[in-house]
């Protein structure tokens, strides 16, 4: 069976991936904006393992090779299988599943549901990205200023946010937009005088996604916040200094000094991003069991679970799936390509 | 490692001494299965915490050696749950399945083919509609575990200050509810979440409508026709006039707006009874203090008599992949022997077994599930049913009515819809 519950999480595993290979990388980059010495010696020494014995560093890597194979190889060969199957729920009890070729690709890009899910999606992720870097810059560039006591309390809370299940958060979060008993409309109705007593936040598409936007940013802006903010202690405080002589002010400081030393960091968190929110699936779909229309609030993630689990069609899940992995892995070799290139600079 | 293996050592050891003891009085049976631990999964808190026990230490005294584990399941999400565990290296033994979802797991063969122990476990004593869901190609699946019928459970003192008796009519039910709901702001006149469509259904089949028929082999969704048309307007009536509900709320621990006063009349299955009585200290509290206050009737039909229900309830039936097929059995038999079933329909539980129908008692409860069991309908029998109820179409559906949509446009959009499903 596996072969298709995997399907769903072939897409997150394989970008999971992606963002260990490069990680080391970028952390060498943001050595060498600090101080040259180490960066500098690691690479002359990978050059001459590499110039001596060619064979090693292939050799070292085969674990690494072997296990991504097992793990997200195969799974996401049964998931191109499937996609070219009929595969119901009688396929996942062992009958025989039949090659149909291209029909459940020519199936679910003639859905205008599928594309409205995907515009819809991509929407939502530029609204979280956007909101989640924005909150989290300043948040880190916070963390600067702050003492060391209030700046260990800011980081204390921002690790609970981040440490919490997202399912955990979604039915708390629920809770407090309930529409009977919620935290969120008795508030309201007390500080307006309006009666926000029985008033749905789900209900309403714009208002749902809201919400979803809420629980998500405030769980994503954590990891974004202490990433800006490690960069933001390696910027040398003689330059800062130095600009500030200069005349320039604190939005000038950040502009002309802060970001070019960070850009490398904020390219790499921006597109990690990108491919965490276009994948959002937990917080999507557990809201949608509280309240809301599915039809108009699923995001591509629930849309495959709710094609493939929900309906028993599998094949045209599968398929859904893997337009999906195509999108991520596009994303997936842009980002590499561009940490690549900060390397090589 | 060294210390590991000593402590599974000490484990094992501790385990066979606990066998010994609780085996004393049934050592020398030597023809049972090997001991093992057999898991068996029960949906939401339906069962009654006295049934548990019953099942547990009945299959644990009849199975030296043997445990039997209980997973709750959440009945949201069973048939993913279901689909993903059955086919997996992993899945439980035992299983509780919706009636209407059995199909989808029957044709499928993810369960074990019960055809030559239908005698053995009640032969024509099973409730015959439970019977048929649990069956597949000629072949017996999964038996009939309990049944329900929905009541409506009602506040008397809230009925008597609008001067309102029970009503004998759907559309005296109807009016009562909208007159309630007029005289105390704030209160459900008839408690209607948008997501509730099995509580739809009455209003639909007692107008003539049908939700979908099979046409020689082909499927024909019934939600367009006039009489479906007209149901559908007067649950919009009730969902826009009579109930504060929430638009978009599903209908689970309906107990909690009942308890907390905002609801006046509550059509539920017949077991809420006992949720709404539970003590403030379980973990979906009641309201103990309102049962001298709780008064209950069938929900009534267009001419009057009871009105067709939907006859919620479940099927139980052993994985297909389970490792102790024989334990399974066992485990299985005792949820459907004589004293499991009674215990159920104390509990307000329609017991499946027709001979246990007196086990329901004599109160106003038994009466009316009994009136109400009597007419109650089951959803289209298409091993595909599972999918559209999977697919959350009908509380999409249900949602945008209770919005104050336009009722003949949706019901054209949602037949398609699961005409493409039926018949897919």
């Amino acid at each position: 069976m596996s072969s298709v519950s995997s399907s769903i999480d072939v897409a997150p595993g394989a970008i999971d991936c992606a963002r260990q290979v490069p990680g080391p990388g970028s952390g060498g980059s943001g050595g060498a904006a600090g101080s040259g010495g180490p960066a500098e010696s690691r690479r002359s020494r990978a050059r001459r393992l590499l110039g001596g014995k060619r064979l090693a560093p292939a050799l070292l890597l085969v674990p690494a090779i072997v296990i991504l194979i097992v793990i997200i190889g195969w799974p996401l060969v049964q998931l191109v299988v499937v996609s070219f199957q009929q595969y119901g729920r009688a396929q996942v009890f062992g009958q025989a599943a039949p090659f149909i070729g291209f029909d459940n690709y020519t199936r679910v890009l003639g859905d205008s549901q599928f594309w409205q899910v995907l515009a819809r999606s991509f929407l939502f992720c530029a609204v979280n990205v956007v909101v989640t870097m924005s909150l989290g810059t300043l948040i880190a560039l916070l963390m600067t200023r702050l003492n060391k006591f209030f700046r260990a309390l800011l980081s204390v809370g921002l690790l609970l946010a981040w440490a919490m299940p997202a399912l955990t958060a979604v039915i708390v979060w629920g809770w407090l937009f309930d529409t009977q008993f919620g935290v969120v409309n008795y508030v309201l109705t007390q500080v307006t005088g309006i009666d926000f007593i029985g008033h749905s936040w789900l209900i309403n598409p714009i208002s749902f996604f809201a919400v979803a936007a809420i629980i998500i940013i405030w769980q994503s802006v954590p990891f974004v916040a202490f990433t800006i903010y490690a960069g933001l202690t390696q910027v040398p405080d003689e330059v800062l200094e130095a600009a500030q002589l200069d005349g320039a002010g604190a939005v000038k400081r950040f502009r002309l000094v802060i970001f070019p030393y960070l850009k490398s960091i904020f390219v790499v968190v921006t597109i990690l991003q990108i491919i965490w929110d276009l994948r959002v699936f937990t917080q999507v779909f557990a809201l949608q069991g509280i309240g809301g229309v599915r039809e108009q609030t699923s995001t591509l993630g629930v849309y495959i679970y709710q094609t493939s689990l929900g309906t028993g069609d599998y094949g045209a899940g599968g398929a859904i799936a893997v337009i999906m992995v195509i999108i991520m892995m596009a994303i997936s070799i842009f980002y590499v390509r561009q940490v690549i290139k900060e390397v090589e600079l | 490692m060294r210390k590991k293996l000593g402590l599974a050592a000490l484990g094992v050891a501790s385990m066979l001494a606990l066998a010994a003891c609780s085996s004393g009085a049934n050592s020398g049976s030597s023809s049972t299965p090997e001991a093992a631990n057999i898991r068996v999964w029960l949906n939401g808190t339906d069962t009654p915490q006295a049934a548990r026990d019953y099942l547990k230490t009945t299959f644990e005294s009849q199975n030296p050696g043997s445990t039997l584990t209980i997973e709750e399941q959440s009945w949201t999400g069973l048939v993913d749950k279901l689909t993903t565990s059955l086919s997996g290296s992993d899945s439980p033994d035992v299983v509780e399945v919706g009636n209407t979802q059995a199909a989808a797991f029957t044709s499928a063969g993810a369960f074990e083919d019960l055809t030559d122990k239908y005698q053995d476990l009640g032969g024509d004593d099973l409730l015959p509609g439970f019977v048929t869901a649990g069956t597949y190609d000629g072949k017996f699946y999964a038996a009939p575990y309990y049944s329900g019928a929905r009541l409506v459970f009602y506040k008397k003192d809230l009925m008597a200050a609008s001067g309102l008796t029970v009503p004998t009519t759907l559309d005296q039910y109807i009016s009562n509810g909208v007159t309630l709901a007029a005289a105390n702001p704030g209160v459900s006149g008839i408690y209607f979440p948008g997501q509730d469509w099995y509580n739809a259904l009455p209003y639909i089949w007692e107008n003539g409508g049908e939700i979908a028929t099979d046409d020689n082999g082909t499927w024909k969704a019934g939600f367009e026709s006039a009489g479906s048309i007209a149901g559908l307007k007067e649950v919009q009536k009730v969902m826009t006039t009579a109930s504060v509900a929430p638009k978009d709320g599903n209908e689970t621990d309906p107990q909690v707006p009942f308890c907390a006063g905002t609801v006046a009349q509550l059509s539920a299955p017949s077991w809420v009874k006992g949720s709404i009585l539970a003590p403030a200290t379980a973990t979906a509290p009641g309201c103990p203090d309102q049962e001298a206050n709780l008064g209950v009737f069938a929900l009534p039909g267009k001419n009057g008599g009871a009105a067709s229900v939907f006859a919620g309830g479940s099927n139980i039936a052993i994985a297909a992949k389970s490792a102790h097929p024989e334990l399974a059995y066992s485990a299985l038999k005792i949820m459907l022997s004589d004293g499991y079933q009674t215990i159920l329909g104390n509990n307000g539980l329609v017991p499946a077994k027709k001979s246990l129908a007196s086990t329901l008692g004599t109160d106003d409860v038994a009466k009316a599930t009994a009136a109400a069991a009597a007419n109650a309908k089951l959803t289209p029998a298409s091993p595909k049913w599972a999918d559209v109820e999977a697919a959350g179409i009908l509380q999409d559906f249900f949602v945008k009515i209770a919005q104050g949509g336009d009722v003949p446009t949706l019901a054209a959009d949602v037949d398609g819809k699961i005409n493409a499903i039926l018949n897919g």
